[in-house]
């Protein structure tokens, strides 16, 4: 098996090619991206940039050249970014034109990295999203417009080129050590504004059990989508509390309107019609997963969570801690 | 012990132990997963202890007093943010089912709850000894009263006077399932959205469901349909317990049609905040908040025999005749209970 490898760079790329670098030939490795992976692991890399307009034949031949039979597509951004018209190449563009490059070099597994959120988070889903859930997200969204657009070519290929074996692995959220994203991010600050009157439960998926759902699926090749979730959700605001933060609600209008502002002003990390996600739960179910690729969550949300933290507030160092002891020295100073 | 005596006495520990940090003898971590379980114990044992001494949870007491005390040393988020989440914890526990149902949350409103059922409505309950001691079934009741109490008062007819002590888990309309503040409040009750797959996930573990087939064109009627029971969908909590092989508890719901009379309806004020309708009674909005309380009419819940679903088999929900067949039958059982207590009823006060 020679395995091609997009999106080295993102978080989960980077670790399932460690992981597989430490336990494949190097030469049967071989990273497509537009940076080199780290010289450390000794893989062969191949530049090529996916938004370029004969990305595909590149690819093609590249493919060929390399005689690639797998091919892993990591290549999504997890944060919303400021150039949607980029995103849009790469995520929706590219995404196509590497199943036009796979199917015509007959590779025969490809693997398609997704997310949870592309269900998109309204009130009237399903409380637990299976794989034939139609994907409604926010349709002002660019961020999960575009990966609905790719998971649409890679339905479209799965069906057109049955000989070609498409899985696609949706992520709920990860969170936990090494993580820094948009939503991270939000347990970072001491204040957090939440929706008033809305508590949806929230999936946190750990890495490590993220990783294990990659070999899982590298080892079954299920066909078509599959939900990877941790083994229990957990209400937001009390996910908040636990992180020691303090939530202050906000009117719901009042929510997106600010929010849609601070990204325009470049304050936030995020559109408001983010705000759809933790106001309505988006939780997809993981039986499929259990009953085709074996694979069982290890960590639930809470774990990820503590992980999280345990990484992001180490030690005595923390600055809440600081003033938790100059605190607590004012109190003996005043008694 | 005084409540005052408990609040000192928590504050002086953690007052100790900050002092402990400052000096480098407790290792400060991060999130302090050990104190925070430790803090959480204590709290919940204090709970706890409150309630055997039959005082009233004093969470919130606890938490107004560190306000004061923090108020007087200083403020900060940090103090703030600590305050809120024992505040939080004392209602809330850290784990939920994967519906979001929140057993603390629950506890810390049945006195509520139990006040409307024992003294609000006098809950007259006939007949439970048709819902099974165990094994899912789903109970099938009649839809009134503006906002869902009717569900809240079976799930404590079943809780209290059945032997088996279960559980009903509502499936609620949509609207209410989306509306702020009732949404979350439904969630960790114990209800989920009324949509097949909810239902038939908590069928298939073998809880006890309870659905209103009328949906919003029951619990939204005017004051002059009362009781007379709407069309019931399409049938689609027949298709649920054939496919789950459930048997189906019929109930009727007297008195919850009174507590908040239909007269009017101004859907053009309710639609752009998410309500299907905005109802009229004759103390909301004329009352503002004070016309959110229902009137104390006194209810009656009668259950019936169970209809069993084991001999039709799961392919049998694919059979529109038979599912409308029996989906009529449970709605003229209804209608039949509830028309047979109405003839009985002298007054909607006092039955």
């Amino acid at each position: 098996m020679r395995v091609a490898l997009t999106g080295a760079a993102s978080f989960l790329g980077g670790r399932v090619l460690r992981r597989l670098a430490e336990r494949q030939q190097q030469d049967e490795l071989l990273v497509v991206d537009v940076a080199p992976p780290p010289a450390a692991l000794g893989v062969r890399y191949r530049p090529l940039d996916l938004t370029e307009p004969a990305a595909d034949q590149k690819l093609l031949d590249l493919l060929r050249e390399e005689e690639v039979d797998t091919v892993l597509h990591f290549a999504f951004f997890t944060n919303p970014r400021r150039d949607q018209a980029h995103a849009h190449e790469l995520e929706s563009i590219g995404t196509l034109s590497l199943f036009a490059a796979c199917a015509a070099a007959g590779v025969k597994r490809v693997l398609m990295r997704s997310f949870t959120a592309v269900y998109g988070a309204r009130g009237h889903n399903p409380h637990f999203l299976t794989e034939d859930t139609p994907l409604h997200p926010n349709p002002v969204l660019g961020w999960a417009r575009d990966k609905r657009e790719a998971e649409q070519h890679a339905a479209s290929f799965a069906r057109r080129f049955p000989e070609m074996r498409v899985t696609v692995l949706r992520f709920a959220p990860l969170f936990g050590p090494h993580l820094h994203t948009f939503y991270t991010s939000i347990f970072d600050r001491r204040v957090v504004p939440v929706p008033m009157g809305y508590d949806p439960l929230i999936q946190l998926l750990h890495p490590d059990d993220a990783l294990e759902a990659v070999d899982a699926a590298l080892a079954t090749w299920p066909r078509g989508a599959v939900n990877v979730v941790p083994r229990a959700p957990m209400p937001l605001v009390g996910a908040l509390h636990l992180a020691e933060k303090l939530p202050i609600p906000v009117p719901h209008p009042v929510a997106y309107a600010a929010s849609d502002l601070m990204w325009a002003s470049g304050v936030a990390d995020a559109p408001g019609a983010f705000v759809d996600y933790v106001r309505y739960p988006f939780l997809g179910d993981g039986a499929r997963a259990k009953r085709e690729m074996a694979f069982e969550a290890r960590h639930t949300s809470k774990e990820a969570l503590f992980a999280y933290l345990a990484y992001r507030y180490p030690g005595p160092q923390a600055p809440r801690r600081r003033r938790e002891a100059a605190t607590a020295t004012d109190v003996e100073a005043s008694a | 012990m005084s409540a005052g005596d408990k609040v000192v006495g928590i504050a002086g520990a953690r007052r100790r132990r900050l002092h402990a940090r400052s000096e480098g003898r407790v290792p400060a971590t991060g999130p302090d997963l050990e104190a925070l379980r430790a803090r959480i114990d204590a709290l919940e044992g204090e709970l706890a202890a409150a309630r055997a001494s039959g005082a009233a949870p004093q969470g919130l007491l606890v938490a107004l007093a560190r306000i004061v005390q923090e108020g007087l040393s200083g403020f900060g988020w940090a103090s703030l943010a600590r305050t809120w989440r024992e505040a939080y914890f004392a209602y809330h526990s850290e784990d939920v089912d994967d519906f979001g149902y929140d057993r603390k949350f629950t506890e810390t409103l049945r006195p509520f709850f139990e006040f409307l059922y024992t003294v609000w409505w006098r809950v007259e309950v006939d007949g439970i000894e048709h819902v099974p001691e165990h094994g899912a079934a789903l109970v099938v009741a009649n839809h009134s009263g503006v906002l869902p109490y009717d569900g809240l008062m079976i799930n404590l007819a079943v809780r209290h006077q059945h032997p088996g002590r279960r559980e009903v888990r509502m499936l609620a309309l949509d609207m209410f399932a989306l509306l702020p503040f009732l949404a979350p409040m439904l969630g960790k009750t114990g209800a989920a959205r009324a949509n097949p797959d909810n239902g038939e996930r908590l069928l298939r573990r073998g809880e006890l469901v309870g659905v209103f087939p009328e949906g919003v064109k029951g619990v939204g009627k005017y004051y002059k349909d009362r009781y007379r029971l709407a069309r019931f969908g399409r049938g689609g909590f027949v298709r649920l317990a054939l496919r789950t092989s459930a048997p189906i508890v019929p109930v009727a719901v007297v008195g919850a049609e009174e507590i908040h009379p239909v007269i009017g309806k101004a859907d053009w004020v309710g639609r752009p905040l998410g309500f299907p309708y905005f109802p009229i009674t004759p103390t909301f909005p004329a009352l503002g908040p004070l016309g959110l309380l229902p009137l104390p009419s006194k209810w009656a819940l009668d259950f019936a025999d169970p209809i069993d679903m084991q001999g039709y088999g799961p392919e049998a929900a694919d059979d529109p005749i038979l599912v409308n067949r029996l989906s009529e039958q449970v709605r003229s059982t209804i209608q039949r209970m509830i028309d047979g207590r109405l003839a009985r009823r002298r007054s909607v006060w006092f039955g």
